[in-house]
């Protein structure tokens, strides 16, 4: 097997490269930066014609290349519909275009997200995408293209991998991201400011660790998944109030979740002067309602979530802050199995 | 016409002296011929003089018997750059670099005249009337498009029966249609402006990332190019769609020299391969996103806009349609007027060609106008031209800004490069030229990308690209001379142009 994974410097993507990398398959990473913390690393942009390779770089993926992964795009939620489009629509097409040039190509996975059904009505399952649902923020849309374009590419071989939110220590070490998606609200919930969740949280949030849906993409390369779409989520269905609880945990605090829609409006409006953009407002309802059989369609053996990796996350939050320090402090060797935090300008894949 | 011998140029303007090719230069040929400037330059002045008159009442400067709002300098039509930015002064709001911005590739606005501003209640009470001169552009087009096609129909008949009675009839009638078809093309093209920086305010105010949602959202439903194609496809010599095989706003371009300016571009037929599902349009992913009535209020500007820009593109296909009358008329008429008028008809104005019927020595203005409209195409002409010196030499105007290149439609596209008459690739292809004019429309659904030397945020490329959803760069040097096959990335967002080599 020999994988080229489109986005593997990032969250997701690292963990997938390291997962495809323990399989025993030869890993192939595309990045802006080239740079790859597993497998080789190949310098390159998904919106450009054949992602922008080197000429010496394509003759190699072109006749050795037999899976590929999208893991690309952004992430955050924040941001406006050129940013989004930029990578979602425009990078899908043109890693769609990619695939048909690649003679070896056998499986290809496209990674999406569960946010690209919006705000839906109804009960979901792997078959619908657009069930006439509303999107809260550009993120939730450029994700629908995503799917949808590869949904109308009935001749290639490329097979959809749905996740929620994508939690737990970074692979690739260091503080885990809390700029975009749901951990931007950790920061907040640890301060000990109050947050509104309706019925104060008691509502699946699909979420699941990152080893985990990392195996899932391997098991849909190896499989072959085909056409289909599977659904991953953490078996054991932790409530939003349940995550957020587990990952302030290992800090002693107790997250202040109430249910309160004044809060929930308060938020909305000035949450931004302290740093819980509008965005996350939106997701203080229950999200979806996803039909848990879903994971039937994923053959078994499923893969077993790390152990507390809700704690794992709260306590990576920590340990990038207890590096900071010691760095402040001017201590040369920092804790064992902790690094210093990257500068921010990597995005991370959280689904 | 001119009250100098040896030019046919229109007297510059008092106060206003920076004129520029602007929109002109993207559609229209290099140089026109005097009977073409007659059709064009004549009934839009007119056009506009009234459209000022009825907004902001009789401003002292647009008065006069020279031209305000356009000029013909060296056999080339230009606009005057510094009346209408001092046209966006009349409006509460509208800064001088939204009317660049829109039509004059960005260029720098000339240095306001603060004495011929008008009071603030002129300014609101035009703006109210504005409003409600656009409210009726609707029914005024649908009139026009019936007039239109009345005469088109007058002139098969009277070609048919081969009668110059016939043919002067329809030489009559299409005058009025003409001057309504410019001033409706003036009242939407002005219009537009002022709506625009209306949106881009509000949408500023009511949404994060306004500025780029107005460019995702602001598309025309139907633009009247594709119906005008589809009927070019029958070939009926008569028919609404004939006008698009030939030049825009050229009329002789039978006759030498001026058939050297009108450049046309192949045709090619349209036949359908779309997506099997069309995915959700952005402007309904913004429902979702914010509060019913934003996403009304936003949603109603959008379509405001969007309508505009159709608008403005009908009343230039019905201009266009008008001028393709005079086109076939005039040397149908000219061959009945003699050896003479046959030859000269494009160096006489539309008034000179009518009167010689009954007034044949008419025929003798056109004769120093020959050589001086070969001595006019000989000297080249700026594209934005200062004539402030008054000593009637030609400098260009200057922008102290760099001009760069700008995204007018939204999105990324990738491609190889194609010239507009090439064949089509099977490959993605970005089409690039010079300027565009609706011959481009056909391939645009086979286009990931429009790259264009010229243009500005309203221009008719930018229009067309917006309804076909894909992404147009414009202001970008050398672009019609990249070599065919070169791999090319646009970004319609942000401007940025990549160029890659052929691997």
């Amino acid at each position: 097997m020999n994988v080229l994974i489109l986005g593997g410097s990032g969250f997701l993507g690292t963990a997938v490269a390291r997962a495809c990398v323990r399989s025993g398959a030869t890993v192939r990473v595309l990045s802006r930066s080239g740079r790859a913390t597993e497998g080789e690393g190949v310098r390159g942009d998904v919106r450009l014609p054949r992602l922008g390779l080197s000429a010496a770089d394509l003759a190699r993926v072109r006749s050795e290349t037999t899976h590929v992964v999208f893991c690309f795009g952004s992430v955050s939620w924040t941001s406006g519909p050129g940013e989004v489009l930029e990578t979602h629509s425009s990078g899908t097409r043109s890693a769609l275009a990619f695939l048909r040039e690649l003679p070896h190509l056998r499986q290809a996975v496209h990674v999406s997200s569960l946010l690209a059904l919006g705000r839906s009505e109804g009960r979901i399952t792997n078959r619908e995408l657009y069930t006439g649902q509303r999107f809260r923020n550009w993120y939730e849309y450029g994700k629908y293209c995503a799917e949808r374009l590869v949904r109308d590419t009935p001749e290639l071989p490329v097979g959809v991998v749905r996740f929620g939110p994508v939690l737990g220590p970074d692979p690739r070490g260091g503080r885990p991201d809390t700029r975009h998606g749901l951990p931007m609200a950790f920061p907040h919930l640890l301060a000990g400011y109050p947050v509104h969740l309706a019925r104060r949280g008691d509502f699946p949030c699909w979420i699941t660790d990152v080893s985990s849906a990392a195996e899932i993409v391997l098991k849909a390369l190896d499989t072959p998944i085909g056409r289909a779409t599977w659904t991953w989520f953490d078996p054991a269905l932790p409530t939003l109030g349940e995550v957020f609880t587990e990952v302030c945990r290992p800090w002693g605090v107790v997250p202040k979740i109430v249910e309160a829609a004044p809060l929930g409006r308060f938020t909305r409006l000035i949450g931004e002067r302290v740093g819980t953009p509008r965005e996350l407002a939106d997701y203080a309802e229950p999200w979806l309602d996803l039909d848990v059989d879903v994971l039937k369609d994923i053959p078994e053996p499923w893969p077993v979530p790390d152990p507390d990796y809700l704690g794992a996350t709260g306590e990576a939050l920590r340990a990038g802050r207890a590096s900071t320090e010691t760095l402040r402090a001017g201590t040369e060797s920092p804790r064992a199995g902790t690094e210093s935090p990257r500068a921010g300008t990597e995005r991370r894949a959280l689904s | 016409m001119t009250g100098r011998p040896a030019s046919v140029d229109t007297d510059p303007h008092p106060y206003f002296t920076v004129y520029s090719a602007g929109n002109f230069g993207e559609v229209a040929p290099q140089r026109l011929s005097p009977m073409s400037w007659s059709l064009v330059g004549d009934p839009m002045e007119r056009g506009t003089r009234a459209l000022a008159r009825r907004l902001w009442g009789r401003p002292a400067w647009a008065e006069g018997g020279h031209y305000v709002f356009v000029g013909y300098f060296g056999c080339r039509p230009y606009h005057n750059l510094a009346a209408y930015c001092h046209l966006s002064a009349s409006i509460p709001g509208l800064q001088p670099s939204d009317v660049t911005d829109a039509y004059f590739e960005g260029v720098d606005s000339p240095a306001e005249l603060t004495a011929l501003r008008s009071g603030r209640t002129r300014q609101w009470a035009g703006s109210a009337r504005l409003l409600r001169e656009m409210r009726d552009a609707g029914p005024r087009l649908r009139a026009l498009e019936e007039q239109v096609a009345e005469l088109e129909w007058g002139l098969r008949a009277a070609t048919t029966t081969n009668s110059p009675i016939a043919l002067a009839g329809v030489l009559r009638d299409a005058q009025p249609v003409l001057e309504e078809a410019w001033a409706v093309h003036i009242l939407t093209t002005s219009g537009l402006v002022p709506v625009r920086a209306l949106q881009r305010r509000v949408y500023g105010k009511l949404l994060r990332h306004g500025e780029e949602i107005a460019h995702w959202l602001t598309r025309p439903r139907e633009l009247v190019w594709d119906r005008l194609h589809t009927a070019a496809a029958t070939l009926d010599p008569h028919g609404p769609g004939d006008f698009l095989s030939s030049s825009f706003y050229e009329v002789a371009d039978g006759l030498a020299p001026w058939q050297d300016y009108a450049v046309r571009h192949k045709q090619v037929a349209s036949g359908g391969t779309e997506a099997a599902v069309a995915p959700i349009d952005p402007a309904e992913a913004l429902a979702g996103m914010v509060s019913p009535w934003r996403s009304r209020t936003v949603r109603a500007l959008a379509v405001a806009v969007g309508e505009m820009m159709a608008g403005r593109e009908h009343s230039k296909s019905l201009a266009m349609r008008t001028l393709h009358i005079y086109r076939r008329l005039l040397p149908a008429l000219a061959t009945s007027f003699g050896e003479d008028a046959e030859r000269l008809w494009p160096y006489l104005t539309l008034r000179e060609f009518t009167d010689l019927a009954t007034s044949p020595g008419r025929i003798e203005r056109a004769r120093p106008r020959v050589g001086a409209c070969r001595a006019a195409l000989a000297t080249p002409m700026p594209e934005h031209l200062d004539l402030s010196a008054g000593d009637d030499v030609m400098r260009p105007w200057l922008s102290t800004t760099p001009q760069e290149q700008r995204g007018v439609a939204p999105g990324i596209g990738t491609g190889t490069v194609m010239a507009p008459q090439d064949d089509l690739p099977d490959e993605p292809v970005i089409i690039v030229c010079s300027s565009a004019d609706a011959d481009i429309a056909p391939l645009l659904p086979f286009a990931e990308g429009v790259l264009s030397e010229r243009g500005s945020d309203l221009s008719h490329i930018a229009i067309l690209a917006r309804e076909y959803g894909i992404p147009c760069v414009v202001g970008y040097p050398g672009a019609a001379s990249l070599p065919a096959g070169t791999a090319v990335s646009i970004n319609g967002s942000t401007g940025e142009v990549n160029i890659f080599d052929r691997s």
